[in-house]
């Protein structure tokens, strides 16, 4: 099978190659049967992928240990669902998922398209096939998953040979979101290269007006809430699995993913422009590319070793592979804007400062900010160490102390913004729009104040939430008002349908909403608490209203692990609450550690307990516990996000005129009116 | 006062000041806790974990352990802050750090957020002072009057387009 894999890696890469170089000439020639060999060589590279990748997921469940890299990241006893997850565990087998779920998006687009926009998708499979090709590169000659154990024989020659188990899979990446991150963030990195063929294939086959944007939302819109669910997943992960109470630490790893999160949400707001005015049109162009160039950043920071972090893959010269395709990448879109920015040319105009155009320019700025700013804290490290020979670190308090009042900032523009008039907003229309939300975020303020929150960051964050919210829900009670009063249907009711009639406007506002809830959540960390005891059974440790008695200890021995479990029993207001078992696992395959974190969570705060192992002048067990108030809120905006991006995705439901005979009157004169066939208004999606 | 009282109200002086000197004891112990907690916060762990020394949480992590070990005694000796992160810096590097000093190059990581605040926000004034057109006068009722059915067509059609989403 490994064999198998290769060669099917190999044909991959010789069709991508002739999509390639075949579509190139496709373009110049515009014959059709080139056209199509070209696309139908892309789609036969995904195939091939696809199989590559079903080799390498069949050697995990076959245990075929002469496979190099299934020896590193698996072993018999390994879980079948973290067989799955072993996949992308390391280095090779990760570039070969990237170039699967690039296939899958490839695939699609090749086949949605393939008998539409005919002078567009040629350059697109172009620019596809090229972002292949390297991928390709990678997974064919620099770092094969397929490569096999082998040692020089007696007579000189190469002996495959086989080991009896693998190494398994790392123990922090044994946790079920393991399972779903990787491939969450992965499909958001990888989505974001459709968005930039089609600005790329657009600006070189000087396609016109904003067709690309239009074909592109969707995938723009399903890259981004991927990229959204992976990065909170991971969150999670590093909350429940890392035990060090919190859920981002600006790893580098974890800001790389972040970049093209923030640079792609800007992008969806100022396409906007474009798409209502002809606006931007090089800002959204250089937006999307900038999008891609940090989503290759992001995957050279991890594989390169050049910054440190707990997420990167072992250092290797697989970096240099990255930083070449970057430039290059920065060369072709520099020299296409250059020979086509005339093809760019819009009529910027703006009625007023204080429109939904100034507001999206404020929306990019600050998004902007925020990635250029996480950009050269993560970088500063490399730079300081180039300038002055040490590296100075830069920590989670120093991108806490420059992004929080930009998230503020930011999470201001989402209440404000949406409320704006395109062109100009009216002294009327502000009055009308902000003076309840304004009114109640600051009656918010008072009451937070009143009942102790002293914490500045905090506090404006959310009386901003209580704001933001109040605006998002007058639009909602608006709309739906009028449609109950034409309707008489429930308000509830009313407000589902005027969000299916504008999904992309209402589903908006519920992405919005949800981001709100992320922000309450982040307006809790100010708050949180800790203690640490070393503890015997019988011994008690207090934190807030919770007291942990320690009963005892229990260990079980699993196919894959040993564990040692705490058995703490929870008491709240002098009552026994509930019992927590955080544990430590021991991996005898490749003889290391990890913990399982106990968790009692409540809309209100996070109990998180943490066997932290022994004291190592007593010996005696320490148990770490967090009091974290608000996380759950993160959680659950993240899904009101996602729900608010499928939302977006529907079509809209609309009034469509439907023609139907009219009933006849006999007695009435002849006019224009009855001759023409009656309108009957009838509800209906498009 | 009788001598019973008089035992009485000493006993309750000596109670109460063994109280206090055990609550003052206990308040400076929580107080060194505090302050070594927040020096802490401003290192990072030393075991390439990449995270604030105070919040590594490694399972079996002997580096932090040390770390912190070495800071509660600097604390309990009472040296200043400085101190302790000249300390630290001599030991480690200044890759001990969690955020970058205020001084020298790392002015630099500092001072960038805010300039590209303060330019961004300027460029997006001067886009907009630009892109700002003087408005028409309002049309004239006649000239309203006398508007095309293709005009008034293609202004519905931009006015939809406009306000649809």
């Amino acid at each position: 099978m490994d064999v198998f894999g290769s060669f099917a890696l190999l044909l991959a890469f010789l069709c991508a190659g002739y999509a390639f170089v075949g579509g190139i000439f496709a373009i110049r020639t515009r014959h059709p049967l080139l056209v199509k060999s070209a696309r139908q060589a892309g789609i036969a590279t995904c195939g091939l992928i696809f199989l590559a990748t079903a080799s390498l997921v069949y050697l995990f469940f076959s245990d075929s240990y002469w496979v190099s890299y299934v020896v590193a990241h698996s072993n018999r006893d390994l879980a079948t669902f973290y067989k799955i997850a072993a996949l992308w565990s390391g280095q090779e087998g990760s570039l070969l998922f990237w170039s699967f779920l690039l296939a899958i998006y490839v695939f699609s687009v090749l086949l949605v398209y393939r008998n539409k926009n005919g002078e567009l998708m040629p350059y697109v499979g172009v620019v596809l096939a090229g972002v292949q090709i390297f991928f390709l590169t990678l997974n064919n000659f620099v770092a094969s998953p397929f490569k096999v154990l082998a040692s020089t024989g007696a007579n000189g020659t190469l002996e495959i040979f086989t080991r009896a188990d693998g190494n398994g899979l790392t123990p922090l990446l044994q946790y079920p979101e393991m399972v779903i991150h990787p491939p969450n963030l992965y499909s958001g990195y990888t989505g974001f290269t459709i968005p930039f063929a089609f600005a790329l294939g657009a600006l070189l086959a000087r396609y016109p007006g904003e067709k690309w944007i239009h074909l592109t939302r969707k995938w723009t819109m399903i890259a981004w809430c991927f990229q959204t669910m992976g990065i909170l997943l991971g969150a999670h992960w590093a909350y429940a699995v890392l035990g060090w109470g919190g859920y981002w630490g600006w790893d580098p790893v974890e800001n790389a993913s972040l970049l093209p999160w923030l640079t792609g949400t800007a992008f969806l707001h100022s396409v906007m422009m474009q798409e209502k005015r002809g606006m931007m049109k090089v800002w959204n162009v250089w937006l999307v590319f900038t999008t891609f160039m940090l989503c290759i950043l992001g995957t050279l920071l991890t594989r390169s070793g050049v910054v440190s972090s707990v997420h990167a893959f072992a250092q290797s010269s697989i970096g240099n592979y990255f930083v070449g395709f970057l430039l290059l990448i920065f060369a072709v879109c520099f020299v296409a804007y250059l020979k086509n920015r005339d093809y760019l040319k819009s009529e910027n105009q703006l009625d007023s400062m204080v429109s939904r155009e100034s507001s999206f320019l404020f929306n990019n700025l600050i998004l902007l900010v925020s990635c250029i700013a996480v950009l050269s804290g993560t970088l500063f490290p490399v730079f300081s160490e180039w300038f002055s020979g040490s590296r100075i670190s830069v920590g989670a308090p120093f991108f806490n102390k420059v992004n929080v009042p930009i998230g503020l900032l930011l999470l201001f523009l989402t209440g404000v913004g949406p409320l704006l008039a395109w062109r100009k907003t009216s002294t009327d229309s502000l009055k009308r729009n902000f003076g309840w939300p304004l009114v109640i975020g600051l009656l918010a303020g008072v009451v937070f104040f009143a009942l102790g929150l002293r914490e500045f960051f905090s506090l404006v964050c959310l009386i901003l939430c209580v704001f933001v919210t109040s605006t998002i829900g007058m639009e909602f009670f608006r709309g739906a008002r009028v449609i109950r009063s034409r309707s008489g249907a429930s308000f509830l009711a009313s407000a589902v349908d005027l969000t299916m009639r504008n999904t992309r406007r209402y589903g908006g506002y519920i992405v919005h909403m949800g981001m709100v809830l992320i922000f309450v959540g982040l307006a809790g960390a100010a708050f949180n608490r800790d203690a640490q005891k070393d503890m015997q059974p019988g011994s008690t440790l207090q934190i807030g209203g919770y007291k942990l008695l320690l009963q005892g200890f229990d260990s079980k021995v699993e196919k894959n692990y040993t564990s040692e479990r705490m058995i703490v029993e929870v008491w709240r207001d002098n009552k026994p609450l509930m019992m927590l078992y955080p544990e430590r696992r021991f991996f005898q395959t490749n003889e290391q550690s990890g913990t399982m974190v106990a968790i009692y969570s409540t809309l209100r705060e996070d109990l998180y307990v943490v066997y932290a192992g022994q004291n190592p002048e007593t010996q005696a067990p320490v148990v770490h516990a967090y009091l974290n108030p608000l996380v759950k809120w993160i959680w659950l905006g993240g899904l009101v996000v996602v729900l608010g991006t499928l939302v977006t995705l529907l079509p809209n439901r609309r009034a469509v005129l439907v023609l139907s005979g009219a009933p006849e009157r006999a007695a009435q004169p002849a006019s224009a009116q009855t001759l023409a066939p009656s309108v009957a208004l009838r509800e209906g999606h498009d | 006062m009788t001598k019973r009282r008089l035992a009485a109200f000493f006993l309750v002086i000596a109670l109460s000041a063994s109280s206090s000197a055990l609550l003052s004891s206990h308040l400076q112990a929580q107080q060194a806790d505090n302050r070594a907690k927040q020096i802490g916060g401003k290192f990072m762990c030393m075991c390439s974990c990449n995270q604030v020394l105070t919040q590594c949480n490694h399972v079996g992590c002997t580096t932090s352990a040390s770390m912190l070990k070495h800071l509660d005694e600097a604390v309990a000796r009472g040296e200043s802050e400085t101190e302790i992160t000249s300390g630290f810096v001599q030991e480690f590097g200044t890759k001990v750090y969690a955020e970058p000093p205020k001084s020298g190059l790392s002015l630099v990581a500092w001072s960038l957020p805010t300039i590209y605040l303060l330019l961004g926000t300027l460029l997006v004034v001067f886009v907009i002072w630009k892109w700002r057109r003087v408005m028409p006068r309002a049309a004239t009722v006649s000239a309203v009057r006398g508007i095309s059915a293709q005009d008034l067509e293609r202004a519905r059609r931009r006015v939809t387009q406009e306000t649809e989403d």
